[in-house]
Parts: structure tokens; sequence; C-alpha cells
């Protein structure tokens, strides 16, 4: 009987654990985007907590300030989360899933929206935004988009650009295969190649440049088994077997991409534009230029965008203060801030034309250029298991682990499978 | 008495266990919020039918066994250096311990800009001195990728396994030595029938240490590969598919598989160890 008290005990403890467990997920059933509720109004009064990734450059804690200083019935505080996008998510996810009202604005990836709007996580601004949208670049737009409405306000964007060594071109090239075949005469062509997100952005430049997706409009079918996919995955592996760009790719992410450029070991690099500023302190300052992506096949070269956006929690006790926060970050002025402090390119078109920001960002007429042009990643709630998808298999084709037929048909399949998860 | 120590364990430990095996039954919408199914094993069906779930026990599994039985070689020879008397014993017994104080993502940074290609410390030694490998792209190919991720590891956890032995050194008796010496034993002789016999409880309890830990590897294929090149191991697809995903319970189930298997690989341990240790007794 002594023996087995402690058994007994253990068992209860393990039911009763089990049972209060039970009933965890099943509260807080909205409909989510369907029915969500929405904020028009803006009125800078009360707290709000802005919650975003690490302010490495003071830029976002500038903004806070400015705007304290100028709403004094308002007081926004800045939540600064890591630097990892991942772990921004996963905080983020944390906070949300608990439904806590701890961050009223979310600085978030632009790949988020579509899941953290399909969840019911964000309040519906659509209102907000059709009163502004002339001023915001209209691509930028299409981040904060989903099932038809606004979810958030862009704040930042980015968009890749093609880095290449002016004592080894004359002039910049002037589609993909020529720069493949400069690149196999020269020292080479160097991208984001590592088993990454990053390598989603690469392939899709490349997929979209050729005309191709992976998702149909509506994001219900997988449309990645096409001709457009076979060839671009064809030349991506081609591209490595002939030398035109080095198989280190494989491996790189943006910083080992970047620190092989300054190194002058290649003659192009596709980068995002933090780059540059960087670029110019090492050793090949001079010898360096930027463009826009050349055309594919006789298609005009397409970006993907990247970038941040302003959210408002649907857990938030101030949407409205939440609201002409976001308001004041994302106007010209403060953008104009974000450019000077901290590089971060600027969803406002006018913007672009500001002596200050042309004056860090020397390339700033090819960037709106390039924001223009470039397209969203897919929009879908089950977005992290697509790019898995479209980088597990692009970098098997890579690899020459799998022929750019099996890798399309298999990111096909897991694409199809991904779109259909509970 | 017991209760108290019972409710703790429950507490810290069966709580989540029991938490994850729930979790690891059902599904959770990713597209309408708070929805969720019971799939009784669904999950698990999925997993096993998977083969990325046995490439990555397979990983898992040849990663454990080079880097543990690397890790007990150095780590012994290691204790043995140190257990011998000379000037300077203290300072090399702490500065030894330095690689294990080091966070694993930290060390894992490193070796990834050390095997960092052309610019790297590793690819620039090799071509200096002449030696193969320098051409190679480390973290780039099938198997030289595995090989830099049982390289950091041994180098961080053989002064642990070192330390964890040199402690059953120093409970060896040194009359056993002279007797041996008097018998006219050899080093190699009293190598194998006096330290090796009266170490291997120590052995033993040091394998159990770090083979449970290196079948739950993560740190290491996330900073130095995100487990491209046949580097994908358990805890690494139990995180994609949790927190990257958001598939909980999938992803619980994948935790799940690996706390049986770890579960099952220390219980074959403990009763090697308790074996072991009933025979030393009964031969006394």
């Amino acid at each position: 009987m002594r023996r087995l008290r402690p058994l007994a005990l253990a068992a209860a403890i393990l039911a009763l654990a089990l049972a209060a467990c039970g009933d965890d997920d099943d509260g807080g059933a909205g409909g989510g985007a369907a029915d969500a509720e929405s904020v028009s109004q803006a009125k800078a009064t009360g707290d709000v907590t802005w919650c975003i990734g690490k302010d490495t450059t003071g830029a976002f804690g500038t903004v806070v300030e400015n705007f304290n200083k100028a709403n004094p019935e308002a007081n926004v505080e800045l939540l600064q989360l890591p630097e990892s996008a991942d772990e921004q998510r996963r905080l983020q996810i944390q906070r949300l899933r608990a439904e806590s009202p701890e961050c009223d604005v979310l600085g978030m990836d632009v790949i988020w929206t579509a899941e953290y709007a399909a969840q019911g996580w964000l309040l519906d601004v659509t209102e907000a935004v059709e009163k502004r949208k002339d001023e915001f670049i209209p691509s930028t737009l299409n981040t904060a988009l989903y099932e038809d409405k606004y979810w958030a306000v862009p704040f930042n964007t980015n968009a890749g650009f093609i880095y290449y060594r002016t004592d080894q071109e004359a002039q910049p090239p002037e589609n993909w295969q020529a720069m493949y075949e400069e690149a196999q005469k020269g020292n080479g062509l160097i991208y984001q190649g590592a088993r990454y997100e990053g390598l989603t952005v690469n392939f899709l430049e490349l997929l979209y440049s050729a005309g191709g997706n992976v998702i149909n409009e509506d994001g219900t079918e997988a449309t990645a088994d096409s001709q457009e996919t076979r060839d671009v995955l064809t030349f991506m592996n081609q591209g490595i077997e002939d030398g035109a760009v080095p198989k280190a790719v494989t491996t790189y992410m943006e910083e080992e991409s970047r620190r092989a450029f300054e190194a002058g070991d290649a003659t192009f690099m596709r980068n995002w534009p933090y780059a540059y500023a960087l670029a110019k302190e090492s050793n090949i300052a001079d010898d360096f230029a930027v463009t826009t992506f050349p055309s594919y096949q006789g298609n005009q070269g397409a970006g993907v965008l990247g970038g941040y956006d302003l959210a408002i929690s649907a857990y938030s006790e101030n949407p409205e203060g939440s609201l002409a926060f976001i308001n004041f970050a994302t106007s010209p002025e403060q953008q104009v801030l974000m450019v000077t402090k901290a590089s971060l390119p600027p969803v406002t078109t006018s913007v672009y034309s500001d002596p200050q920001v042309e004056k860090t960002l020397p390339f700033a007429a090819e960037l709106l250029d390039a924001v223009e042009q470039a397209k969203p990643r897919p929009v879908s709630p089950v977005y992290p298991q697509i790019s898995e998808a479209i980088y597990t298999n692009v970098f098997a084709a890579l690899q020459g682990d799998m022929t750019p037929d099996e890798a399309a048909s298999t990111m096909n399949e897991e694409i199809q499978k991904a779109l259909e998860t509970f | 008495m017991l209760s108290p120590a019972i409710v703790v364990i429950a507490l810290v430990a069966a709580y989540p266990i029991g938490y994850a095996i729930w979790l690891s039954l059902n599904e959770y919408s990713v597209r309408v919020p708070g929805l969720s199914r019971f799939a009784g094993f669904d999950n698990y069906t999925e997993a096993l039918g998977s083969p990325e779930f046995w490439n990555a026990v397979v990983t898992t599994f040849i990663f454990t066994g080079i880097s543990v039985a690397l890790e007990l070689a150095l780590g012994l020879a290691m204790a043995l250096a140190m257990h011998e008397a000379f000037r300077g014993r203290g300072l090399l017994r702490t500065v030894v311990l330095v690689p294990w104080a080091v966070l694993t993502v930290v060390s894992a940074i490193t070796w990834r800009t050390i095997f960092e290609p052309n610019l790297g410390l590793a690819p620039q030694v090799l071509s200096t001195l002449g030696l193969p490998g320098a051409d190679i792209v480390w973290l780039g190919e099938s198997g030289y990728a595995l090989a830099v991720m049982v390289l950091a590891d041994v180098w961080k956890t053989a002064p642990f396994m070192a330390l964890l032995l040199l402690a059953g050194l120093q409970v060896i008796p040194n009359d056993l030595y002279d007797a041996a010496k008097v018998d006219g034993a050899t080093t190699w002789q009293r190598f194998l029938r006096v330290t090796l016999p009266l170490l291997t409880p120590a052995i033993l309890v040091a394998l159990i240490f770090r083979t449970l830990d290196a079948l739950r590897i993560f740190d290491l294929p996330y900073v130095l590969t995100r487990g491209a090149n046949d580097t994908t191991t358990l805890s690494l697809i139990a995180h994609q598919e949790l927190t990257s995903n958001r598939l909980i319970g999938y992803g619980s189930a994948l935790s799940v598989l690996t706390f049986v298997i770890v579960m099952a690989v220390s219980l074959l341990y403990i009763r090697t160890v308790g074996g072991n240790i009933r025979a030393l007794a009964e031969e006394k």
C-alpha cells in the first residue's frame, strides 16, 4: 500500500494536468478575418506600446520621442524585440495567443500579415488606409492586404538590387542570361543561396521575372509545377555547374554575400540596399555601382518586397491612440528620419525626392523604381510552410540532389499540401 | 516524506510532458482562430510515415555516435594527462574548461565564421599549409557539414567529459598502482587492468550525460546550416514545425517521439550501468 501511494498521487496529478489543458484552445473562437473588429478613428491619447525589432540605430526611439512631444496627452513606449525576425514573430505570437494587451502596435514583417489577420489577431484598418492611400507606393500597400481588407499600414519597404564592379564591367547587365555569362568570364555572381527564407526571395525574383508564380490569385491552388519554374531552376543550377555562381553561395545569407563582395571575390552580387552604405566604407568603395534587376528572357525584371508594416493588435486597450501613432510614424516627415537615421527605405512616394533622402541614398530613384516593380511574396496564412517548400526544393536543385523537374513537382506537391492544412 | 518530492517532479516534469502528449493528439487550425479537433494518433502516423522524420533519426544517431565516441577518447586522454602531477596543473584544469563555458550558440556562430568559404580561418589555414580541403565548401556539402558539426560539439564538450572522468580517476587508490608495479605490470597493463575497470562507472555516467545531450542537439545545426546537407536533427524538425509552421499538434508529436527515443536510450544505459556496478561490487 505504501509503495502505491506516490504512484497514485503522480497519476492523479497527471490526470489533473491533462484535464486542465483540455480547455485551453477552445476559448476566443472569433470568426477570424471575416468579422474582425475595425478601427478608423485616430485619437492621440492614452498609453500605447510599440513592439518591434531591436532599435539598432535609435531611429524608432526618435520617432517615439517626436510623437510624445507633439502629443502631450499620449504616451508611446517602445518595446524592443530581438534582432532576428523569427524571434520577433515567436515573441509576438506568444503574446497574441495569450490574448495579452501588452503590445498595441506590432511591427510586422510583410510576410506575416495573412497569418496574423487569419488568426483574428489584428484590427481592420481599411478605412484609415483608404483615406491616405495616395501617399503610399501602391506595391507596398499590397503587403498589408488580406481578403480585400487592410490589416496594417506600410512602415518601411525593401527590394533587392544588383551590385556590380564598375572596374570589371563597363555597364550594368542587360538581362539575367548576359549577367551569368559575364559572371562566368569574371569573378562570378553571388546571392543568398543557403537553405532559408532568403533563398525563397532569390528564387521568386527570378520566377516573377519569368512570369511564373507558386500559387494562384486567390491562394487556393499551387501553380509551381510550371515551365517557368523548371526554366528558372535549370538556369540557377546551370549557373553553379558552369561556375558563373560559386558553390559557396549555397551557404551564403546576406552577410556572407556582402563580406565576399567587399573582399573582391565577386563581380556581381544580389543584395538588399543596406549593403550599399557598408560597401561604401570597404576597400571597393569606388569600384561598384547598383542597378535594378535586369530583364529575364525579354520580360522586365521583378523584385520581391521586404520591409515592415505596422498593425494594431486585436487585444489592444487603446486602438485609437495606436492608430494615431501609426499615422504619425508613417507620415512623410518621420519617413525621412527613417532614411537618414536608419537607411530604411520609405513607403511614401514623396519622400524619395526629398534632398536629405537623396543624400543618404544616392540611388533613391532606382530604389523607388525597384519597389514599384516589386511584388509581395505569396499571401497566405500558411506562408511559412510555402516558403519552406520553396527553399528546400530550390536548394536541392542547386545542390544537384534533384533535377529541376523533380524539384518543381515536389515543390508543387508540398505547397498544395500546405494550402490544404487544417 | 516522499510526497513533496513527487509533487515537485509532477509539476516540473509530468505536467509539461502530459501537456505535450495532449497537444500531440489534437490538430490546431492555422486558418481559423481557436479551432481545434481531436486527431487521435494521426499526427504520429504522419510523422512515422514521413522520410523527413526517419532522415532526422538517422542523422541524430550518426551525430551522437561519432561525437560521443570522440569525446570519450579525447576526454579520457585529457583526464589522464590532468591526473598526472606537474607544475601548473590547476591552471590547466581551469583553462581546459573554457570551451565548455562558452554558450553553444556563440561557439556555433564562431565555427560558422571559421568555415566561411574563402574568407574563413579554416580554408585560409588549409590553403596556406597546402593541405587538401581548402577548396571545399565545408558547410555546403553532405558529410562535410556533419563533420563540422561533430568538430564543434567535440571541441565544446570533450572538456566536460574530461572533468567527469578526472573525478573518477581521483577515487582510484594509489595502492593498486603500487601493487601492480610490484607485480611488474607495464604502464599499458596498469591502464587496462586497473584504471579502465575501476573507471567504468564514471565512464558510463559521463556517457549517459553526453548521449542524452547529443540526441537533443538543436543549436549547432540551427546556426551552422539550418539543417541543410543532411544535418537536420530531431529537435530541429520539431522546432521548425512548432514555431515556424505553427503546426502545434504535429510538432508536439515530433517532440514526444524525440522524448520517447531519448527515454529509451537512457533506460538502456541505466540498465547497463546498474548491471555493471553490481557486477563490480560482486567481484570485490
